[in-house]
């Protein structure tokens, strides 16, 4: 609607608007009085002198507003620091993915491969019952949820300029969130109650590690979606002769290109759940890829090789913090090794890996090394949605179910 | 003129066309009978026509096929949405018990100890006790302070509150999570149902028998022959809007509590709330009625088990309402929560609020912040409550405890006082097994067609589907709202100053906007080019509103 329409019909107001404003301008005219006062030898004296106040001082009220305001971000903030932290958070991605992650946590790989236990576990049929009720769950999470909130712009690339109506629906949080909770649930409900009882399940909770690598700090903060943990420490017999991925050279690019430095950071690591509690162990973390929410800070699209990247620093973020939780900030190679499963997952397609943590001393690319099993790439199901109206589940892959259920029972 | 030319050329093209031959009807053979028939006696005063209008509508909405069709035809007569009455689930004003007691048709039972209708599950519910409780007490302890949380609250609200539920529901997952892995070998419906976190609920009905508004008292003061009907009450729309922490729902449905007659009982006759809920502390707003039970028609699972709610809104109430209002503020949201998600479920089954439902729903609530626990047993009765139907003899009941402690306090990393009463309860929320009932569940639904997915027509289908789902987002039009500008209340409504101006705007033509249909628009225009054949003339698209 066009404002003036409206306004045009009848405003009194613009009138007196306009009164004052030309009103408010005057220029005082010069009469010629005090001229004729000063020849007749009469004193004279600026009127404003005597009419103007003089400002008076208030105290600085202190308003306390309904929550706390956080602190300006200066040299004065507590958690200040001159030295700059790389950091990565589960929002970012590095830039030559797999490869960076391989130098910045000194992994090698084991391409899919993972432990022998895992495998056998996997191939073990399950109950056509769990099958539909997984296929429910795909269903639930993907066209019966009635969240409707925005999602992403449609483009179109022949008319950029386009704009297409917003269009409502799950979002990939939500999505996500929904589908791996259900599974998790099925997979604990068909375990055996042995297994669950020694487990424990935490949603979103905040890992955190701090380390130097080569002069340079770098922190890596990654939230677990669902945090598997057990009352004792996972443990997997590991094929000897495996053929490894060795750490490559990303010469010229710098392990810490594309990780913003910043300078307010805690130097401590943190494992979210604290000594006392006895099934602090973490076993199987699982990180969401929303495609919403994590990007390139170079607006480029996330490319394959930086989500497999994004599963391995999210693994060593765990393991690590648990690890100078275990043994001190200052551990380097660890008196044995320590073993976390990680599932990352986009609803559709499951990235399962196996970390094995042997030191934290990431400095060049000899001495001991870490070790990262995975297996990419699994696809739960081709395509859940309303086709037509109608709600669709095409292709659904019965193996996949094996492997989440062989990495919580391992 | 073209037709004529033909003929005239062609003069024998004439007695071509042939007429269709006019008959005479039959006569019956026996006009007369026995006894005479005569045609029913109407009461043709404005009051029984009105009457009998909105009969022949709940009738329509009755007689339609799909679920989400009979929605949009509660819909129709509004094409702004209705002016609803907001029940939210965590805003509980003073005093606001008798309200929505008579507006959910509810009757209370307060009880320390569930009905008689759980007894079957005690002994397996103690035995399921014994095992999970070093459990629960490990998971308490956990979740109050052996875990880190960043949690991340909205400055739109209070925080206080919004902690409070964060910790109830970390609890409540647990918990949850406990007692289903323990019984997924124990009873069957364990494993089948679907758990859903914050899932979206909504409800929408009428309630009758509340005094008219003064705006429509005032409308109908101008017309002397409405003089002895001033006062009479009209139909209010309610829209209930709430989010669970979780939910538990089963393919089945659970077994009713008392007997569906024992609903007629005049012990259990709540009585009439007829003050404005403004006066209560409730407004309203303009949207779309929504009936959303967490998921959309077709799912699997369609009736709820349990479902589990945070009492953080009792800390932002103000403390001078006292102890006792907190717990009837509880009350309260419990009916709420429990009436408006039966309701939705009662929708899918294709009930509506003008067609009552044939069979009784029951569903089981807890509200809690992890320590505190209350719980409440809900049985449906009746949805109907229009102004047809103020003076029905059928309610719901609501039995519902205080809030219980599950555990007195948390001293030197231990749970002091595990309370086994309470977890029983809730152990017995689990046990309590859905059955297949022996009557029709759908009897308002057609045979074949019962969700907008199995219409066959494949335009008519889509096009229902994407009506449905822009209706119930209530997402704000593309135009304004029509309104009454400031300048023209002053300079044209109270003040005749300007009575040289064309009458053009609504209010100057005696139309309300508001009373639009939501049929009444344009559809979407075809381009030439995209019409089905070169010389087609049908310039605008189907639509497929029911048709109410």
């Amino acid at each position: 609607m066009r404002l003036s329409q409206v306004l045009n019909r009848q405003h009194i107001d613009f009138m007196f608007k306009k009164h004052w404003r030309v009103q408010g301008k005057r220029v005082p005219i010069d009469t010629g009085l005090e001229e004729q006062l000063k020849a007749k030898g009469i004193p004279i004296q600026d009127a404003l002198e005597f009419v103007k106040e003089k400002p008076q001082e208030h105290e600085h009220l202190n308003i306390v507003g309904p929550y706390e305001r956080p602190l300006p971000l200066d040299e004065n903030h507590p958690a200040y620091k001159k030295q700059p932290c790389f950091t990565l958070r589960s929002t970012n991605v590095l830039l030559e993915g797999i490869s960076q992650a391989q130098v910045l946590t000194k992994t090698i790989i084991a391409e899919d491969k993972l432990p022998p236990k895992i495998e056998e576990l996997a191939q073990v049929p399950a109950p056509t019952a769990i099958h539909e009720n997984i296929k429910k769950a795909i269903l639930s999470a993907n066209v019966f949820d009635c969240e409707q909130k925005k999602l992403p712009k449609l483009k179109d690339r022949e008319r950029p300029a386009y704009n297409f109506p917003r269009v409502l629906g799950i979002t990939d949080r939500r999505r996500n969130e929904i589908l791996t909770n259900k599974l998790v649930q099925l997979v604990e409900k068909s375990s055996d109650s042995e297994v669950t009882m020694s487990r424990y399940i935490l949603n979103d909770v905040e890992s955190k590690t701090v380390f130097e690598k080569e002069d340079d700090l770098i922190q890596f903060q990654d939230i677990s979606h669902i945090l598997v943990t057990s009352n004792k420490p996972v443990k997997h017999d590991v094929e000897k002769d495996v053929t490894y991925n060795e750490i490559p050279d990303l010469h010229p690019i710098k392990c810490t290109v594309t990780l913003p430095p910043e300078h307010f950071y805690e130097e401590e690591s943190k494992y979210p759940i604290k000594p006392t509690v006895n099934v602090r162990h973490p076993h199987t973390t699982w990180l969401h890829y929303n495609k919403t929410e994590v990007s390139n800070i170079y607006e480029t699209p996330v490319t394959e090789q930086q989500l497999l990247g994004r599963s391995l620093t999210h693994a060593f973020t765990v393991a690590s913090a648990y690890a100078k939780q275990l043994h001190g900030e200052d551990v380097k190679d660890l008196p044995e090794p320590i073993y976390i499963n990680c599932i990352q997952t986009d609803g559709q397609k499951y990235h399962f890996g196996v970390l094995e943590l042997n030191t934290l001393n990431v400095d060049g690319t000899e001495g001991t090394k870490n070790v990262w099993y995975c297996k990419n790439n699994l696809q739960l199901y081709g395509s859940s949605r309303y086709f037509g109206g109608m709600p669709v589940l095409e292709n659904y892959n019965n193996k996949v179910y094996g492997y989440i259920n062989a990495l919580y029972n391992c | 003129m073209y037709l004529n030319r033909v003929h005239r050329t062609f003069p024998k093209l004439k007695k071509l066309v042939t007429r269709r031959q006019s008959q005479a009807v039959l006569s019956e053979q026996n006009e007369y009978t026995d006894t005479p028939e005569y045609p029913p006696i109407l009461d043709m005063s404005l009051q029984g026509r009105k009457f009998r209008e909105r009969q022949e509508l709940h009738q329509k909405i009755q007689a339609i096929n799909t679920v989400e069709e009979k929605q949009i035809a509660l819909n129709m007569p509004r094409y702004y949405g209705w002016k609803c009455i907001i029940f939210n689930e965590d805003k509980v004003p003073y005093n606001a018990m008798p309200l929505v007691q008579y507006y959910t048709r509810s009757h209370f039972i307060p009880v320390d100890k569930l009905p008689e209708y759980y007894k079957e599950t005690s002994e397996a519910a103690d035995a399921v006790v014994k095992e999970i409780k070093g459990l629960i007490e490990e998971a308490i302890l956990i979740e109050n302070g052996g875990v880190d949380r960043k949690i991340i609250t909205s400055t739109q609200k209070k925080e206080q509150p919004q902690l409070e539920d964060a910790l109830a529901k970390c609890i409540v997952k647990q918990i949850n999570r406990i007692i289903s892995n323990n019984l997924a070998d124990k009873v069957e419906h364990v494993l089948s149902s679907q758990v859903d976190y914050d899932p979206r609920h909504e409800a929408f009905w009428f309630i009758g028998g509340v005094d008219a508004p003064i705006n429509v008292v005032r409308w109908r003061q101008q017309y002397k022959y409405l003089k002895d009907r001033w006062y009479e009450s009209i139909d209010r729309p309610i829209q209930y809007l709430g989010t669970p922490l979780l939910t538990v729902r089963n393919r089945l449905p659970l077994k009713p509590i008392l007997p569906f007659e024992e609903a007629e009982n005049p012990e259990f006759k709540v009585p009439k709330f007829t003050a404005e809920p403004c006066a209560v502390g409730y407004s309203t707003e303009h949207r779309h009625g929504t009936n959303i039970p967490g998921f959309w028609p077709g799912d699997f699972d369609e009736f709820g088990l349990v479902s589990y709610h945070g009492r953080g809104h009792i800390l932002g109430r103000r403390e001078s309402f006292g102890p006792e209002d907190h717990i009837e503020a509880l009350h309260c949201q419990a009916m709420k929560a429990s009436f408006g998600w039966l309701l939705a479920q009662a929708n899918y089954q294709g009930f509506t609020t003008f067609n009552d439902v044939t069979y009784p729903l029951v569903t089981q609530t807890v509200i809690t912040n992890g320590q505190l626990w209350s719980l409440y047993a809900y049985q449906l009765n009746t949805i109907e409550m229009h102004r047809d139907k103020v003076d029905s003899p059928k309610s719901n009941i609501c039995f519902g405890t205080k809030p219980l402690k599950l555990y007195d306090s948390i001293e030197n990393g231990k749970v002091q006082g595990l309370n086994e009463d309470v977890l029983k309860m809730i152990v017995q929320f689990y046990l309590n097994a859905p059955e297949e009932r022996d009557h029709e569940m759908k009897p308002y639904l057609g045979e074949e067609e019962q969700v907008v997915a199995d219409i066959e027509d494949d335009n008519k289908r889509c096009w229902l589907e994407n009506r449905y789902k822009h209706l119930v987002s209530n997402r704000p039009k593309h135009y304004l709202l029509p309104e009454v500008y400031l300048w023209e209340r002053i300079y044209k409504i109270q003040f005749n100053s300007r009575f040289f101006e064309a009458k053009r705007r609504p209010f100057e033509l005696g139309i309300n906007p508001y009373t639009r249909r939501l049929d009444q628009h344009l559809p979407p225009y075809i381009p030439k080019g995209l019409r089905p054949y070169p010389k087609s003339r049908k310039k605008f698209e189907t639509t497929y509103y029911p048709k109410v």
